[in-house]
C-alpha cells in the first residue's frame, strides 16, 4: 500500500451472478462476475506507474491475471466508487485519484482462494474460516471473495488514521437442490467443522438470519436473538468465544418437502442488461432498471464501461420509462447528469456514468447502439469465436442517509452493510466479426497479383510505342479504300478495333 | 436551329428534374436510406453520416469530438451541419440532392469548356465530326450530366448522405474554376478537397498545369511552327515559374486558412490526427470495397468510382477506342450485385467467411484497373491515329 501510494483498495473475485430479483441484496460487498479492482491512489507524478505496479503486484499475490488491467481497461469513474474510509471532498479530490478495472472473463479458483486465506491471522485452521473448503465453495451457486483496505479514524478529530483490512467471503449454497428440503447443518454445507476459535480474534460471532415465525428448530439454541433489519426477521447470534468446541449448528424444518414461494420481498432496485440486434456488424445494449418502490423516486448512478471494440453512438441513447420514450428535453427526463468518455481505439474504453432518478414503481430502459469493430487478426484471442466479455454495469443507489448512523450500528456485529448499495448487472458476451485466420496468405498473393497486373500493363502502355505494321496487302487495301472513300466502312472497321 | 437548342435545353431540364424527383422520392423511404447509410460499400469510417451525427452530438454537448475513436471527419463539416441539426431532416436530404445536381451541372459545364478547348486540336477527322454546331455541344453536355445523375453508384452515395459528396463537389468546382483560369477559386476548392479528404493533395499538380496554361491547352503543333525567339521563350518560362509559384502559394494559403478556422472551431489540433492520421495509418479496419485500391487510397467507396465515372463521358472520343467496355461493365455489375450478398454471408449468415467479401472486392478492383488501363490505352491509341492518319487502316502494334 505504501510503496504504490495507495489510499484505499478494493479487490473482489466473483464466480456466478448474484440474482438480485430472487435473493435480495447481498449482505457483504459483491461484484460482477470475474475480478474487479478499484483503488484510490495518492496523487503524484508516478500515479499511473503506481497503478500498473499495483495491478502487477496483486496479480502475483493472488495468482490472477490482474496484470491484464492495462490502459484499455482502466477507468476513472467520476461519480461511482466513492471511498469507504473517512474523507472530505475537497481534500480527497486534491490529493487522490480513483482507478478501476475489471476482468469479466477471469475464472476464480483455488489458486486465488489460498492467498486470500493466507491473509487471515489463523489461516483456515481456526474460527469461522475453518469452514472454508474449496470443494464445497466452488460447488456453490455463487461465491465472491473480497479484500477491502481502507483508512479508519483513530480518534474523533481523525488526526490519526489506521489501515483496516476487511476480508469477506460470500457464497450461496442451496440445500434444497440436493435434498429437496431446506434442512441444513454446517457440517453438511461445508463438510468441515469449527473446532477452535482463533486466539487472535477479539470477537468471533456467527450470525443466523431466521424468520420470526415458522415451524423449525435450530440446534443448539442461540446465545442471543435480536430483531432483524427488515420485518419478519430475527438474527440469532452465536458467540464462538464462549463455546468454541465443536459447534454442530443445524436447522430442521417440520416438513417433508419444500417448494419456493414466489412472494419473496424483492429488492427495490435491480437491473438486467442485454444485447439487442443480430449479426456481427452492429448491435445495441439495453438495460432495464427496475424500481419496485411504490412511492419513492430513487436516485441512482448508472456506470457502464464498454470496451473500445464496441463503438458507441451516444446520439442513439434513448430512455424509455415503462415502454414510453422520454424526450431529453422533457421535464421528466430521468437522466439528470451524464458523464461520457468516448472510447479511443486500442487505448481506452468508453465510459457512461449517469445520475438517473428512477420514478416510483417503474421500469427505466436505456438503450444505445454500437458498431462492432473489426480487429486486427493478431488482436483476437486464441478462441476467437468464443467472443469477448463485457463487464457488468454498476448501479449505485445514492442513499440519502448519513453514512455514520447506518454504518456504525451494523458494524458491531462483525459485518457491515455497505452504505452505498451497489447492484451489478450481468456480464455480456459479444461475438465480433472474425477473419479467416489463414487469410494473410490469400490476401498477400492475390493482391500482389492484381497489383502486378496494374503496374505491368500500365508500364507496358507508357513505355512502348505504337507502330503500324505495313504489309503489301495492307497498302493495297489502304489505297482501295482511300479511292473508294467509304466512310461507313472505315467507321465500322474502327469500331471493331 | 434555335428550336433545336431549346429542345436540348428542355431535355436538360428534364434530366435534372427527373433526377431531383427520383432522389426526393427515394429519400422518403427511410428503410432504403438507412440500409445504404450502413453499407460498407457505400460509406466508410471517414465518410459515414452516422459518425458525423455522433461527432456533431458530442460537439454540441461539450465533449471534444476528436477525443475518441468514432469521428474522423473535418471540423468545418461540423460547422456546416450544426445549423442543419436544428432543422428537420428533409433539409439535409435536400442539400445532398442539390449538391448532386450542382455536381452534374458542373460536369456538363466542364464538358462544354473541354469541347471549346479541343475545337482547334487535331483530331481523327472522319470519326470525330467537327461540330461547330451549338446544339450538338449542348446535347452532349446534358448527356454527361445525365450519365452522372443516373449512375446507380451516384444515387446510392447521395441517399447514404456520405460526406464524400462534399469532396467530390470541391474537386469538380476546383476543376471548373481552373478551366476558367480563375486561380483564386481553383486553388481554394482544391485546398478544400484536400482539407476534406487529404488525397486530392495530388490534384494540385494537374490543377497548376491547367491554371498556368490559363485554360489554353498547348496546341501540339509540330515544332517547326513554333517561332519563338530564344529571349521571348525565356521570359515566358520565367513568367510561368511565377505563375506556378502563385498557384502553390494560393493553395497552401487557403489550406492554412481552412486549418486555422478548424482550430478556432474545435480549439485543439487533435483533429489533425483524428482525420489525416486515420486516413494515412488506417487504424479502423472496417472492411471496404478497397481490397487493393487501398494501395492508392485508403477507405475507398463507390462514391469515388461514381465521380470518376462521371468524368469518363466527357472524353467520349476516348471511349470509342476502349476495348473492354462490355467486360468492365459486367465486372462492375456483378461485383455490385455479389458484394452485398457475400458480405451478408460473412457477417450475418455466418455461412461464409471473410474471404468471400475479400474476393469480390478484388474483382471490383480488377474492374477499376482494367477500366483505367483501357482508358490509357485508348488515349494513346487515339493519339497515334491523330498523328499518323496514313496508318489508320493498318494493323498497329506496340514495340
Amino acid at each position: 500500500m505504501q510503496q504504490y501510494s495507495v489510499r484505499e483498495l478494493h479487490l473482489t473475485f466473483t464466480q456466478g451472478r448474484w440474482e438480485y430479483d430472487k435473493w435480495g441484496y447481498p449482505l457483504s460487498s459483491s461484484a460482477g462476475t470475474g475480478v474487479e479492482l478499484w483503488a484510490w491512489l495518492w496523487k503524484n507524478e508516478n500515479l499511473d506507474d503506481n497503478w500498473k505496479s499495483l495491478t502487477n503486484a496483486l496479480s502475483g499475490l493472488f495468482c490472477a491475471s490482474l496484470n491484464f488491467i492495462d490502459e484499455t481497461k482502466t477507468v476513472q469513474p467520476q461519480l461511482s466508487f466513492r471511498p469507504e474510509g473517512p474523507y472530505n471532498d475537497t481534500e480527497l479530490y486534491d490529493s487522490a485519484e480513483l482507478r478501476t478495472g475489471s476482468l469479466p472473463h477471469e475464472n476464480v479458483c483455488t489458486e486465488n482462494l489460498t492467498p486470500w486465506i493466507k491473509l487471515l491471522p489463523c489461516k483456515s485452521t481456526a474460527g469461522i474460516a475453518s469452514l472454508v473448503n474449496g470443494h464445497e465453495l466452488y460447488n456453490s451457486n455463487f461465491h465472491s471473495m473480497s479484500i477491502n483496505v481502507r483508512p479508519v479514524c483513530q480518534d474523533s478529530e481523525c488526526t490519526h488514521q489506521q489501515l483496516e483490512i476487511l476480508q469477506t467471503l460470500s457464497t450461496v449454497i442451496n440445500p434444497v437442490r440436493n435434498k429437496g428440503v431446506r434442512d441444513w447443518s454446517l457440517s453438511e454445507l461445508y463438510n468441515r467443522k469449527i473446532l477452535r476459535v482463533c486466539p487472535l480474534a477479539n470477537e468471533s460471532n456467527l450470525l443466523l438470519i431466521i424468520p420470526e415465525e415458522g415451524d423449525f428448530e435450530i440446534i443448539p439454541e442461540a446465545d442471543q436473538v435480536i430483531k432483524g433489519e427488515t420485518i419478519n426477521q430475527n438474527i440469532a447470534i452465536y458467540d464462538l468465544k464462549k463455546d468454541p468446541h465443536n459447534l454442530q449448528l443445524s436447522m430442521k424444518w417440520n416438513e417433508t418437502q419444500f417448494t419456493y414461494d414466489n412472494q419473496v420481498i424483492l429488492p427495490q432496485v435491480f437491473a438486467h442488461r442485454y444485447f439487442s440486434g443480430y449479426g456481427e456488424e452492429r448491435g445495441g445494449i439495453k438495460v432495464n432498471i427496475f424500481n419496485k418502490s411504490p412511492d419513492l423516486t430513487i436516485p441512482i448512478i448508472y456506470y457502464d464501461v464498454i470496451p473500445w471494440y464496441l463503438k458507441l453512438y451516444l446520439h442513439t441513447l434513448k430512455v424509455r420509462i415503462n415502454g414510453v420514450e422520454v424526450n431529453s428535453k422533457s421535464k421528466d427526463y430521468p437522466i439528470k447528469d451524464l458523464y461520457y468518455q468516448p472510447a479511443m481505439d486500442r487505448s481506452r474504453p468508453a465510459v457512461i456514468e449517469a445520475l438517473i432518478h428512477l420514478p416510483s414503481n417503474s421500469i427505466t430502459t436505456l438503450s444505445i447502439l454500437f458498431d462492432k469493430v473489426f480487429l486486427k487478426y493478431t488482436e483476437h484471442p486464441p478462441d476467437a469465436n468464443r467472443g469477448f466479455d463485457v463487464g457488468s454495469a454498476v448501479i449505485t443507489v445514492v442513499s440519502n442517509k448519513k453514512d455514520n448512523d447506518d454504518g456504525e450500528k451494523t458494524e458491531e456485529y462483525g459485518f457491515k452493510i455497505e452504505s452505498p448499495i451497489r447492484i451489478y448487472t450481468e456480464t455480456l458476451l459479444v461475438s465480433l466479426p472474425t477473419p479467416d485466420f489463414s487469410m494473410p496468405y490469400n490476401v498477400i498473393t492475390l493482391t500482389c497479383t492484381v497489383l502486378a497486373l496494374f503496374f505491368g500493363s500500365m508500364f507496358n502502355l507508357l513505355t512502348r510505342q505504337f507502330v503500324g505494321l505495313l504489309t503489301l496487302n495492307d497498302e493495297k487495301i489502304n489505297e482501295e479504300k482511300q479511292d473508294g472513300n467509304k466512310d461507313v466502312d472505315r467507321r465500322n472497321e474502327e469500331a471493331e478495333k | 436551329m434555335s428550336t433545336a437548342i431549346e429542345t436540348s435545353i428542355r431535355r436538360r431540364d428534364l434530366v435534372f428534374g427527373i433526377a431531383f424527383i427520383t432522389r426526393l422520392l427515394l429519400f422518403q423511404f427511410s428503410e432504403v436510406t438507412d440500409i445504404l447509410a450502413s453499407r460498407v460499400e457505400v460509406v466508410t469510417p471517414i465518410t459515414s453520416f452516422t459518425r458525423l451525427t455522433e461527432g456533431l452530438y458530442l460537439f454540441q454537448n461539450g465533449v471534444p469530438p476528436y477525443d475518441g475513436g468514432v469521428f474522423h471527419q473535418a471540423p468545418l463539416l461540423l460547422a456546416f451541419f450544426q445549423p442543419l441539426s436544428y432543422l428537420p431532416d428533409q433539409f439535409t436530404s435536400l442539400i445532398y440532392i442539390l449538391i448532386d445536381l450542382l455536381l452534374a451541372y458542373l460536369l456538363s459545364q466542364i464538358s462544354r469548356i473541354k469541347q471549346q478547348l479541343y475545337k482547334d486540336l487535331p483530331r481523327v477527322d472522319d470519326i470525330e465530326l467537327i461540330d461547330d454546331n451549338k446544339n450538338e455541344e449542348e446535347e452532349s453536355s446534358w448527356v454527361v450530366a445525365g450519365l452522372y445523375l443516373f449512375n446507380p453508384f451516384t444515387i446510392a452515395t447521395c441517399l447514404s448522405k456520405s460526406t464524400i459528396t462534399f469532396t467530390n463537389l470541391s474537386i469538380a468546382l476546383g476543376t471548373f474554376y481552373s478551366l476558367k483560369g480563375n486561380k483564386i477559386h481553383g486553388c481554394f476548392w482544391i485546398a478544400m478537397a484536400t482539407y476534406l479528404s487529404f488525397y486530392p493533395l495530388m490534384l494540385i499538380i494537374p490543377i497548376t498545369m491547367l491554371l498556368v496554361n490559363s485554360g489554353k491547352i498547348m496546341s501540339r503543333t509540330p515544332p517547326q511552327q513554333e517561332s519563338f525567339s530564344s529571349s521571348s521563350s525565356k521570359s515566358i518560362t520565367i513568367s510561368k515559374k511565377i505563375e506556378i509559384a502563385q498557384c502553390i502559394i494560393l493553395y497552401i494559403g487557403w489550406l492554412a486558412v481552412l486549418l486555422l478556422l478548424s482550430f478556432i472551431l474545435v480549439e485543439s489540433w487533435d483533429f489533425l490526427e483524428a482525420t489525416y492520421g486515420v486516413i494515412l495509418l488506417l487504424p479502423d479496419l472496417t472492411p471496404n470495397i478497397g481490397g487493393i485500391m487501398a494501395v492508392f487510397k485508403s477507405y475507398p467507396s463507390i462514391g469515388d468510382a461514381s465521380f470518376y465515372l462521371g468524368f469518363l463521358p466527357i472524353y467520349s472520343e476516348i471511349v470509342k477506342y476502349m476495348r473492354y467496355n462490355f467486360f468492365t461493365t459486367n465486372i462492375f455489375l456483378y461485383s455490385s450485385l455479389l458484394a452485398p450478398i457475400f458480405y451478408h454471408l460473412w457477417i450475418y449468415a455466418g455461412s461464409g467467411n471473410a474471404n468471400f467479401f475479400y474476393a469480390i472486392t478484388l474483382v471490383y478492383s480488377v474492374g477499376n484497373i482494367i477500366l483505367l488501363v483501357d482508358a490509357t490505352f485508348a488515349m494513346l491509341r487515339r493519339e497515334f491515329d491523330v498523328w499518323n492518319p496514313k496508318l489508320r487502316y493498318c494493323e498497329v502494334t506496340q514495340r
